[in-house]
């Protein structure tokens, strides 16, 4: 579960990012969060993963004080949380297969175990048969596959995509928002999804928080009450 | 666990060979740092050598007044001598035995000329002090000059003074530059490794997202490191063992005649030794800072 409360996250220049936001999050949900430009969604995220600590307030995840977290302790607890970026960021020179596997090897997955998951995964994100393939040989759709299948290959419990259709065209976005259901409903993995793009979050209804200017002004169920 | 091993060696290895350039002028850095390193051990073992010699053979000789000879006033004195700090040994010996040792120093013929004065002797009883530090001498001499019952103090005079000094100078210049030559070497091979974590960011990025622990995305930028002061530590412990064997040998192990040289077995063997710790040590040191640095920005 992840549970944020009274968080405000003021950044070192002085900008204010989120005001007193408080929000529940239970395992296996899907969310949308989306909002204008600049109203603190990636804040959100980072906050989420460890990468920024709150001025204020206190981010709980899986029963883990976040912002508490020493630096040493960030990689440990980040393995229970997988996130994907509209770059997808992928290594150049490895090809689809290898760049799951590399997020297996820095966890000191066992070798016979870690092949046999990244066939699962890229089974799973259905890029199989692309698994010798350099990412500058994929489409965009392909890439954001592969980074999803990179995200999921440790089993996190979380799974966060900032903007992860940004970059596709409306078909394709579908079938990646189509791919993170399945992942929601195989794995159950709690789905948190940063999103500009109201389409998709039409055709596949969930529950969606909107946040504006750092404040949270909506947060409707699966179904808009 | 060993496969890991592996992947940060090979890893490290890639990183020298990705920045090849930049690997061998920070390499090239630490070797002339080990160079000047091992002439400077090299030179300041042997002084040290004939410093001690020469420290050893520094001793005070304070006289003691006629009227101060009784056994009591004597182990005052030698109470209150002993009592200044620094002072290593303090000998007496009567002025019999004073006779006897000046006697000694001089040739036959003038040794009876003496022998008939020995009822009347001239001399006084003596305190043979040693001093721990050659550098105090001067202090410690003017010190007894003010006991009680002291006649009179000798030393080596001011020759032992600024020879003793000039040689602890020798010593401090030497261990300072030392020092900032470490210092600049470790910035070297800092930079270099800046710059190879710069080429790889976007892996570091990854690792971290994917929860790589510090340790693991630190560990080829070390090997790296190491690998950097190893090369240059090479060529400087090549050097430094022929060339000493050849100056050793061809000097016939002595300096000037006067001064004998440090034998070169195991003596040459601790200095190589004590280069390859130092070029290892200060890469990894270097690429320490570096990983660190970087990693402690980013969470
Ligand atoms: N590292 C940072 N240092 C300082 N200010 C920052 C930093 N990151 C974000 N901000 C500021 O915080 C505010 C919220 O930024 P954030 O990136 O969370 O917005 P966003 O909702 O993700 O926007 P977008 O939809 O454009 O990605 C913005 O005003 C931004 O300029
Ligand atoms: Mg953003």
């Amino acid at each position: 579960m992840i549970s944020i409360k009274n968080v405000s996250k003021t950044y070192h220049n002085g900008t204010h990012a989120l005001y007193d936001i408080n929000l529940e999050i239970q395992d296996s949900e899907f969310v949308y969060i989306v909002g204008p430009t600049g109203s603190g969604k990636s804040t959100l995220i980072k906050l989420l993963d460890g990468e920024e600590i709150p001025s204020k307030g206190e981010v709980i995840v899986q029963g883990i004080d976040v912002g508490k977290l020493k630096h040493s302790k960030v990689p440990l607890y980040r393995r229970n949380i997988g996130v994907v970026f509209q770059d997808y960021r992928l290594l150049p020179r490895k090809t689809a297969f290898e760049n799951v596997a590399y997020a297996l090897e820095v966890v000191d997955a066992p070798k016979d175990e870690l092949r046999k998951r990244v066939r699962e995964v890229l089974k799973l994100v259905d890029i199989s048969d692309k698994s010798n393939a350099f990412p500058s040989e994929l489409s965009g759709g392909q890439q954001q596959r592969v980074a999803i299948a990179r995200a999921i290959a440790n089993r996190p419990k979380i799974l966060i995509a900032d903007e992860p259709t940004g970059n596709l065209d409306p078909k394709k976005s579908d079938e990646i928002i189509r791919l993170l259901e399945k992942i929601n409903r195989e794995e159950k993995t709690t789905i948190l999804i940063v999103t500009h793009d109201i389409e998709i979050v039409r055709h596949h209804p969930k529950r969606m928080i909107a946040i504006d200017n750092g404040h949270v002004v909506a947060d409707l169920a699966e179904g808009g009450n | 666990m060993f496969h890991r091993f592996f992947r940060h060696i090979k890893e490290g290895f890639i990183g020298v060979g990705r920045h090849f350039g930049m690997a061998i002028s920070s390499a090239s850095a630490v070797m002339i740092t080990l160079v000047l390193i091992a002439v400077f051990v090299i030179l300041t073992w042997n002084i040290q050598t004939v410093t001690s010699t020469i420290e050893s053979s520094i001793s005070i000789v304070a006289s003691i007044d006629y009227e101060a000879e009784s056994e009591s006033s004597r182990s005052n004195i030698e109470t209150a001598i002993k009592a200044i700090p620094g002072i290593d040994t303090v000998e007496f010996r009567d002025k019999d035995e004073e006779f006897t040792y000046y006697a000694e120093m001089q040739g036959e013929e003038e040794r009876d000329f003496y022998e008939q004065y020995r009822s009347s002797n001239p001399f006084h009883d003596v305190f043979l002090v040693s001093v721990e530090d050659g550098l105090d001498i001067q202090e410690i001499t003017s010190q007894i000059a003010t006991i009680n019952g002291v006649y009179g103090v000798y030393d080596g005079g001011t020759n032992t003074y600024t020879l003793v000094s000039l040689f602890a100078n020798i010593r401090i210049f030497g261990g300072a530059l030392v020092i900032a030559l470490c210092l600049l070497a470790t910035y070297l091979v800092y930079n270099t490794i800046k710059i190879t974590i710069a080429s790889r960011k976007d892996e570091i990025w990854i690792m971290r997202n994917v929860g790589a622990k510090n340790g693991y995305i630190r560990a080829p930028f070390l090997v790296e490191g190491v690998i950097i002061g190893g090369l240059g530590s090479l060529i400087p412990i090549i050097l430094t063992i022929v060339l000493y064997y050849l100056m050793y040998d061809n000097l016939g192990g002595s300096l000037f005649g006067a001064f004998t040289l440090v034998e070169p077995f195991p003596f040459i063997l601790y200095v190589a030794l004590g280069l390859f710790v130092t070029g290892i040590g200060v890469g990894f040191i270097g690429s320490y800072i570096s990983v660190c640095k970087y990693l402690r920005l980013r969470r």
